[in-house]
């Protein structure tokens, strides 16, 4: 119902609406939804979903065979189109493009895909959102330097799969 | 428990805007009704419409003191949220303060919630669990009263009633800021 916003603002029941002239200040817009930073002050009325990306094959559980692998996953931003994904399969400095498949709409999940040549040695793949604003999905240790670990909404991390040399994929904090 | 909350009114203002643009646009085109629905009456409206914003407007009259409070507690608020409000096993209502710049920031009442009014209209929306809304004025003013008594607010003897609560200042009033994304520097 909210197109870009987090998810709970989208309304699963909708059962009747009440007009206000400003924030009632309920329980959860105070105490719940609000974003603690490391200096003790909180962040409220945070909507937006920032740029996020996840490749979902392969992923976690699965085993994949040396040779060519297709990595496909999705991509979105809340502030609007998916510009670009780049992916890395080295785990160090190398992101290259991935094709998006059609449509890009914006706030809408975007598909995209990268060929991949794995040689079978234990590595790291991850994917990462550039969104028509110029934003890019940030590290993990770049979004936790800026927001310490109390924050839990909004978390839009570069979210990383270990593949180990057995070809199994498992989840892995980078 | 976070799923059914109704999170923002910003965000029903919003939702609105769609519904009556959309209703409008049908109506024009069509002139028929579809045979869904009830106008609602004055007795549902007034029953579902028990917001208390921090202003306090629709407080209804009656008062509570923190002794009548730790009774009612004791009685419908214990079994959850501990003897003193600190033991759990559900949400930490007490202490906290100071914490919430360290590496284990406990958000309770008294160290979290800027607005006081928000208790009294959470107690009577939602608790306790099992009865939701079973509590009179006088019960739920009671227990803010206690709750609030309990995290160094207010005094023993203070009184809370419609005029009282709105003016209680609470701890982490200024702990608020706005939205500053994006707020993570890029490469």
């Amino acid at each position: 119902m909210i197109p870009g916003w987090e998810g709970n603002t989208c309304i699963k029941w909708l059962r009747r609406l009440k007009l206000g002239t400003a924030p009632f200040m309920t329980r959860e817009e105070t105490s719940r939804y609000t974003d603690l930073m490391p200096d003790g002050t909180a962040r409220q009325f945070t909507f937006a979903m920032e740029a996020k990306s996840v490749i979902t094959s392969p992923s976690g559980g699965q085993r994949i065979e040396p040779g060519f692998v297709e990595i496909r996953g999705l991509a979105w931003s809340g502030r609007g189109s998916v510009k670009a994904v780049e992916v890395r399969t080295d785990g160090g400095q190398t992101w290259q493009p991935a094709q998006l498949q059609e449509p890009v709409l914006p706030h809408c999940h975007t598909r995209f895909r990268f060929g991949w040549r794995w040689n079978g040695e234990a590595t790291v793949i991850q994917s990462r959102c550039i969104d028509d604003t110029g934003y890019v999905q940030p590290t993990r240790a770049a979004l936790v330097a800026a927001r310490g670990v109390h924050s839990l909404y909004h978390y839009n991390a570069i979210q990383s799969w270990k593949v180990a040399a057995d070809g199994k994929v498992t989840n892995v904090q980078v | 428990m976070f799923k059914s909350s109704r999170s923002s009114r910003a965000v029903i203002f919003i939702a609105l805007i769609g519904v009556c643009g959309w209703a409008a646009t049908m109506q024009a085109g069509e002139g028929d009704r579809y045979g869904f629905g009830l106008p609602a009456t004055e007795a549902e409206i007034a029953a579902w419409n028990i917001d208390i914003n921090p202003t306090g407007a629709g407080l209804p009259p009656g008062r509570g003191t923190v002794q009548q409070g730790a009774v009612i507690y004791a009685n419908k608020c214990n079994a959850c949220h501990g003897t003193t409000g600190t033991e759990g096993p559900q949400s930490r209502l007490v202490g906290g303060q100071g914490s919430l710049a360290t590496s284990l920031p406990v958000k309770t009442i008294g160290s979290y919630w800027p607005y006081a009014t928000t208790l009294y209209d959470y107690i009577h929306r939602a608790m306790p669990l099992n009865a939701p809304q079973s509590l009179t004025p006088d019960e739920i003013y009671s227990v803010v009263a206690w709750l609030l008594h309990q995290n160094g607010i207010i005094p023993a003897d203070a009184i809370i009633d419609a005029q009282t609560l709105s003016h209680v200042k609470m701890p982490n009033r200024e702990g608020f800021v706005p939205d500053p994304r994006p707020d993570i520097p890029f490469r």
